[in-house]
Formats: C-alpha cells, structure tokens, sequence
C-alpha cells in the first residue's frame, strides 16, 4: 500500500511534522541513496552516517520542498552535495592527520554471499575484485565518478544527472566519455 | 590546423592498412557516439544507425564489447544494506541539535580553526628553534669557522652563508689554500 503513495505526496505529508510518512519515505529511498553514497565515497561507515544526514535534510527541508522535478532529483540533489562537501572536510583531515580508512568492504561481500557458504578462496577473489572495482572508481575525478554512478547503478538518464550535478546534458555525456575511458584503462585485466 | 588534427587524420586514413580492416570516416564518428549508444541517449535514428554499423564493422564492434565489459565489471561491485537500526538513529539525530543548539555549530567552527593554528604556530616555533640553534653554534665554536669573530646577530647570519663556500674557513680545502697562496709569496 505504502507504494502507491508518491513521494511528492509524503513530502507534503512530512511538512505537516508526519512522521509515519516520513518513516515510508526514509524506508524507501534509503538503500539506493546509502548506495550512492558509499560507491562515491568508499567507505561504509561513513556512507551510514551520510546517508543519515540526508534524511535529516530531508525532514529539515520538507517545508520548503516545491514538487517542480521528480523526488529522486532533488534527493539525490541533495546526497550529491553532502557527499562532495563530505569529501573535502575529509581530505582536509587527511593533510592533518594521515588517515586513510580501507578494508570497509569486506563485511559487504560476505553478506552478499547469502546462500550459505563461501569458501575462502571464493571470499578473497571477491574481495580482491571488489577492491580493484572500488579504487579504478575513487580514481575518477569527483563529477565524472559521481555521473558514471547515477549512469551505471540508478541507470538515470542525462538529462536527470544534469539537473543533480548542475551542468548541461552535453557536459555529462562528454564527463561519462572520459569517465568510461579511464576504467577501460585501469579494468583492462578483468 | 593544429599538430593534434594532422595527427588525428592521418590515424584515421591509415589505420586501416596498418589494422588490415576497413576503417572510414564513418567509424570514427561511430566510435565517438559508442558511450551514448550504450546508455541509449541517442536519437532513435541515431541508435539505430550506429547499431546497423556495429553490425557490419569488426573494429568498432571491438570498442563496443570493451565498453560493455567494463560496464558488465562495474556491476560485480557490492550492493550495501542499511542497518537494522537505521530509521531509529535517524530519528534520534533529528531531535538531538534542538537539545543542544549552538553547542556543535561552534564546536565545528572551533575544528576548523583549530587545525591551521596549530600547524602555523609549530611552523612558528620550529623556524624560531632553527634560527636560535644557528647563532648557537656559531657562538659557542662549533662550526669549523670559529676562528671568524661574531659579534652581532647580523655577523652570524653572514658567518653561516660562508658554509655555502667552495673552501669555507677551517677546512682542509681552505687550509690547502692558504698554505699555496703563502708559498706563492715567498717564492715573489
């Protein structure tokens, strides 16, 4: 039943202090935008975290919401500014303290492996593919990393990831161009 | 017509005797609209065009299937599930900031001021060590100039610039030196 409401509609809902329709919403959007977040930043605690600063933008703007383009634009509007700002702060503690966090990945694969038992050899070339996939994708530069995600995991078109990313169609297509070429380049041995 | 132009034609008039294949013109606008192609956003006319290419053309089949590779390969990267938890964090973050206004807005502040201070004021306090350690030395005869007097700060700084010479006073080059020049007087 919760699917038949649109989100739009939750919004105005979520304005009025709902919390029942903010529950929906949040239980809704909230794996592909933790997903996002962790494809475009690498780390699964700090995805958690983020993701949870978006909900909380999410209900602090509920008010000032307007329906003029679909949810998901503007949410994702959102998660996409979080997540640069994020990484700024985070490499400016990086000049200061040295600190690289890696390694996040590996409880992920295992619960991927649902059906019961992986063997070791199974969990290490998972985890070893995983790694490759995850630092070929930190290799990109942030705005073609975070089009080639929209592209290839929400499978939005160019016109959607150029309204998140504020630039023109023709500058995403030329971003995914150069974006697929350098993965060409670093998957080459897959 | 720049370098990179001239270079670019000629690639695409020879490639196909050094390939062997049959490469045109049109395989190059092909290969420019392959990434579109793949995720569909070329006019109808436009995809089907470039699909009956793909049909006929070899070489541009082959970037095709290496972008679809790395497409397929980008799709093994894990999918993460949310904490069971996740709503009730949520939830409890939301009212937390009411409870304790301005409190993290000024302790954010505090951090980002506080990094940059810290490392210009060790900055500080390193060139001042640095500085104080030099006049130091120099005062107290441990360099191997010590035979020139210092007697202002400015005489230290120019007594240490003299460490930059080829033979600086002291040293077995210097003392070399001074032993030809002072045979080469006697011998006048």
């Amino acid at each position: 039943m919760d699917k038949e409401i649109p989100s739009e509609d939750l919004m105005t809902r979520i304005a009025k202090d709902d919390t029942d329709a903010f529950e929906i919403l949040v239980n809704r959007h909230q794996t592909s935008v933790l997903n996002l977040i962790y494809r475009f930043i690498g780390d699964r605690a700090g995805a958690q975290d983020l993701a949870q600063e978006v909900f909380i933008k999410v209900w602090q703007a509920a008010r000032d919401y307007e329906p003029k383009a679909k949810f998901t634009t503007w949410l994702y509007r959102i998660t996409v500014n979080l997540c640069l700002n994020e990484l700024k702060s985070a490499r400016r503690r990086r000049w200061f303290s040295f600190y690289r966090s890696d390694g996040d990945s590996e409880d992920a694969i295992e619960e991927n492996f649902s059906d019961g038992s992986p063997t070791a050899e199974d969990l290490l070339l998972a985890r070893e593919r995983n790694h490759q996939i995850t630092d070929a994708l930190q290799s990109l530069p942030d705005n073609q990393r975070m089009a080639l995600i929209l592209k290839r995991y929400d499978d939005l078109s160019y016109e959607e990831i150029a309204r998140i990313l504020g630039c023109s169609v023709s500058a995403v297509e030329s971003l995914l161009v150069r974006a697929k070429r350098t993965l060409q380049e670093k998957l080459r041995n897959f | 017509m720049t370098a990179g132009f001239w270079l670019e034609s000629c690639l695409i008039y020879y490639r196909p005797i050094i390939l062997g294949m049959r490469y045109t013109m049109k395989c190059h606008s092909v290969q420019k609209k392959l990434s579109a192609y793949q995720d569909r956003e070329l006019e109808p006319r436009g995809q089907e065009e470039v699909g009956r290419h793909l049909l006929s053309c070899q070489s541009c089949r082959e970037q095709y299937e290496k972008l679809e590779r790395v497409w397929q390969t980008l799709g093994e990267l894990e999918e993460i599930r949310p904490d069971p938890w996740f709503y009730r964090q949520l939830t409890r973050k939301i009212k937390e900031p009411r409870e304790q206004g301005l409190l993290p807005a000024l302790q954010h502040v505090f951090q980002l001021l506080c990094e940059p201070v810290i490392a210009s004021i060790l900055l500080i306090i390193g060139l001042m060590a640095g500085s104080y350690l030099g006049s130091m030395l120099a005062q107290y005869d441990l360099f191997p100039f010590q035979s020139i007097p210092v007697s202002s700060s400015q005489g230290t700084f120019f007594t240490s610039m003299k460490v930059f010479d080829p033979a600086p006073p002291g040293t077995l080059a210097h003392g070399y030196l001074q032993m030809v020049s002072y045979k080469e007087d006697e011998s006048r």
